[in-house]
């Protein structure tokens, strides 16, 4: 039976998720109601075709186009209004999300509804990365001297890492209901839980 | 540098730092408070006992967040890492 995964975030985490997770037998929605930017097309799967284009769509358009892959696009932002709608029918929830609001959003929608969520974050430098599993998550607040994070394309390498092992850790789920979680940093990956 | 094995109410810290890691040599109780974790993290990078952090990059902990991981059968040992907030995805 195929599992129906929503995928919210679309950004640097997310778009790379869902490009190394074209191959699983899932069905994928995304959701994201940001567009791209000249800056995103460095460290995020999005391309300079699709400047200005929302990022759930121009996802879904570029994954049809480059391998023939269907995605569900949902060109919304989350919220308290919306979250029941966007998320029921999905069997597994991925949060590459960059804001805590919103990931609580999921958090609690997951938890009352008691589906499996898996969260991937990202250091503001690019260089610390977890893959949790939501019974271990911890939702960070940003740092008051919030910065953009990951924008310049230099932690394009460590951001696909991080993208790969939540990939892995859905596979593990996805076979065998296992639930690994992660901590990374450059060059080393930690088994945490 | 060796390290002592975690007894079963212990677990071993893991910090990062301005880009640098290490374990702290000795097991801390895994009930500690936040604020007791980071003072003693502070404590031994200061002292140069954490191998893979410079004391020349003991700042503050403060922004640092403390997460704790029970020991389970993959993970034999209770684990807490003192790590930089991940805001983003």
């Amino acid at each position: 039976m195929t599992t129906h995964i929503v995928l919210i975030g679309v950004g640097a985490l997310g778009s790379h998720v869902a490009l190394l997770a074209r191959n699983l037998d899932v069905s994928l929605k995304v959701i994201d109601f940001d567009r791209i930017e000249q800056k995103n097309t460095l460290s995020q799967f999005h391309t300079r075709m699709s400047l200005g284009h929302n990022k759930a769509c121009a996802l879904a358009q570029t994954m049809m186009g480059l391998f023939g892959a269907r995605i569900e696009a949902v060109p919304h932002r989350l919220t308290a209004d919306n979250v029941d709608a966007l998320l029921s029918g999905g069997d597994l929830l991925i949060d590459c999300l960059d804001n805590a609001a919103s990931r609580r959003l999921v958090q609690r929608w997951a938890r009352r509804h008691a589906v499996p969520c898996l969260h991937g974050a990202l250091a503001p430098d690019g260089a610390y990365g977890r893959v949790i599993w939501d019974e271990h998550f911890v939702i960070d607040e940003a740092p008051e001297d919030n910065q953009a994070t990951c924008e310049d394309g230099e932690h394009l390498a460590f951001i696909a890492q991080v993208a790969a092992v939540l990939v892995q850790s859905l596979q593990a789920h996805l076979a065998e209901g296992a639930t690994p979680s992660y901590h990374l940093r450059r060059g080393e990956v930690v088994r945490v839980a | 540098m060796s390290t002592t094995h975690p007894r079963r109410h212990e677990a071993r810290v893991n910090i990062t730092l301005n880009g640098q890691n290490g374990d702290m040599s000795d097991p801390v109780p895994f009930d500690a408070t936040d604020q007791q974790i980071k003072h003693w993290s502070l404590e031994a990078i200061r002292s140069g006992t954490v191998s893979g952090i410079s004391p020349r990059v003991a700042g503050s902990l403060e922004g640092c967040v403390i997460d704790r991981f029970p020991a389970t059968a993959t993970v034999p040992v209770n684990r807490i890492f003192v790590r930089p907030r991940t805001p983003f995805g």
